[in-house]
């Protein structure tokens, strides 16, 4: 019974959180531009020779990457931010809901407007895809591959900004999930430069913070799919998995530090 | 009185914009004139290492090939359209697009021809191509036709023919490779640049490719390839008329008189060909078709 409560409480942050992203002007912006350039996508390709296709799936997939990923800072970073600074927080937090199930509903409901927000995307590059090749081919498929990790990826960086937004201004949280973006794309190439210096400090260092940071290189696997290669059953698993273990660990540390804020 | 105001307001908003731009754009064209120097700027690769911008990528490194794929096109075309004889740029353009998507099989298969080919019609970069088409054919396994690519270049433009036969031979180990792998190692092995060999790759070529650059470099080998044999046969039958009258044809009018022809023949681009008082076979001044290249003396 207290359980059924609870989930029907969260579900209600949830759906309020989408709401609440819906009615916000740059979220509209930021799709019609990516699917501007979607369909713009048609004419890069008559500049080049023989990859029109290549073209189309690798700016539609940049597309939906990049713009969701705008999407998901401007919204994840005023997710708590936003209602301390309008006082609805304070109502909400005097019935008797968590300070977790704030921070879960919350974090849930950006993911719910991502998906809907890259459904809307991934349906403006199939139909520019149709309207180039006038059909589907099997290995099109694969393409889902490419826009589900694009969706783990979005949900990680969803996690950062909403554990950083707990203890940081919006416009630092902003920047902090931009440079741990950029530093988890570079993540390999810290591995590599760990294993290559003499001094163990430096590699000890080097590998914890490989592990430490977000791996976004393990998502990207747009070029590969544009090509119309699959991607193996067990780097769906795996991402899946590491995908929710790093959410995971985020929203408990986001929940430990909004539930010792002071709130007053 | 209010619709008048709103109408007045609108002629005047449409002065204003008439008027702009009536001062903007000789403002323009000045400004191009004045700063055309300082735009002449010489052709650069913006980021020349190729492992730092596959890293500052971000994930976007397939977006990032094609846009450098595309640069690699377009440099390549204008250099032709300028008609110059260098192509500096190519060979790096196209490692960068391959470091940034290694399965980008057409920047592989383009490099494979035209880094290859002599100038003016390519880099002249024989071995920059085979350094090329290595690596696609470590990144792309599966693709047997790196292979056919390979051993052609051996074949065309250097004509090592042991080197064309191995590639051959170990691109036709490939499982779905087609048939005549085997055989062209055997072949070229055997005969080296033959004019028949050189016409079934050369079509091979024609054939299998989707780039439209590759297919009309093919086809102008092939119209090569089919004037060669034309002036070959031509010159055997005026040799024929000769041996029967004693003396060279004056025209193909004569020939076909004799028997010798069944009409005016043409080269591949439909120009007649010129007979020479000497009885040697010549192309017509307008005709397009080269016969100043190819594999080995022995293939012309």
């Amino acid at each position: 019974m207290l359980s059924q409560m609870m989930f029907s409480q969260t579900l209600a942050i949830v759906l309020n959180t989408f709401r609440e992203a819906v009615r916000d002007r740059v979220l509209y912006n930021l799709i019609a531009f990516a699917l501007i350039l979607i369909a713009s996508a048609l004419l890069f390709g008559e500049i080049s020779i023989g990859i029109q296709k290549t073209i189309l799936l690798n700016v539609g997939l940049s597309s939906i990457s990049i713009f969701g990923l705008l999407i998901a800072i401007f919204l994840g970073i005023g997710l708590v931010y936003k209602e301390m600074d309008k006082r609805s927080l304070y109502a909400l937090l005097s019935k008797p809901i968590r300070r977790s199930q704030f921070i879960i509903g919350k974090f849930l409901g950006l993911n719910f407007t991502l998906l809907v927000n890259t459904a809307l995307m991934s349906v403006g590059l199939w139909v520019a895809l149709f309207y180039l090749m006038r059909r589907f081919e099997p290995q099109d498929q694969y393409l889902w591959v490419a826009i589900y990790f694009i969706l783990l990826q979005l949900s990680l960086i969803t996690g950062l900004c909403l554990f950083f937004s707990c203890f940081a201004t919006p416009v630092l949280s902003a920047i902090f999930t931009f440079v741990a973006y950029v530093v988890g794309n570079f993540s390999a190439d810290l591995r590599v430069f760990g294993e290559l210096t003499q001094n163990g400090t430096l590699k000890g260092l080097s590998t914890a913070l490989y592990y430490l940071l977000p791996n976004f290189s393990d998502f990207n696997v747009s070029a590969w799919v544009s090509h119309g290669n699959p991607v193996e059953g067990s780097v769906i698993l795996l991402n899946t998995l590491y995908a929710l273990c790093y959410n995971s660990v985020l929203v408990a540390a986001a929940v430990w530090i909004f539930s010792r804020k002071d709130l007053k | 009185m209010n619709s008048l105001k709103a109408q007045r307001g609108g002629w005047q908003t449409a002065l204003l914009v008439a008027g702009g731009f009536a001062i903007l754009v000789p403002a323009q064209m000045a400004l191009d004139r004045r700063l055309a120097a300082y735009r002449q700027t010489p052709e650069m690769l913006w980021m020349p290492s190729r492992k730092v911008l596959r890293t500052l990528s971000l994930g976007h490194n397939g977006l990032l090939a094609d846009i450098y794929w595309t640069r690699a096109v377009q440099y390549f075309g204008r250099q032709r359209i300028l008609r110059r004889r260098e192509y500096p740029l190519l060979a790096p353009l196209l490692e960068i697009t391959v470091t940034l998507d290694p399965q980008l099989l057409v920047a592989y298969r383009f490099g494979g021809v035209f880094l290859a080919a002599p100038p003016p019609l390519g880099a002249g970069q024989p071995e920059k191509a085979i350094d090329l088409l290595r690596r696609g054919i470590q990144a792309n396994p599966d693709q047997w036709r790196l292979w056919h690519d390979l051993g052609f270049i051996y074949y065309w433009e250097l004509q090592d023919y042991p080197a064309a036969s191995a590639a051959y031979l170990e691109g036709s180990k490939h499982p779905r490779a087609a048939p005549w792998m085997q055989v062209m190692a055997a072949v070229i092995l055997q005969k080296g640049g033959d004019r028949a060999t050189s016409r079934f790759l050369w079509t091979e070529i024609f054939q299998s490719t989707e780039d439209e650059t590759i297919r009309d470099n093919a086809r102008m080998h092939l119209d090569t390839l089919r004037a060669l044999d034309d002036i070959e046969e031509l010159e055997r039958r005026a040799a024929a008329f000769r041996d029967r009258t004693g003396r060279w044809p004056q025209s193909f009018q004569e020939m076909t008189a004799a028997g010798l022809l069944e009409g005016l023949p043409a080269d591949p681009q439909g120009h007649p060909y010129q007979l020479q008082p000497d009885g040697q076979i010549t192309l017509h001044p307008s005709s397009e078709v080269k016969l100043d290249y190819g594999p080995s003396p022995e293939a012309r």
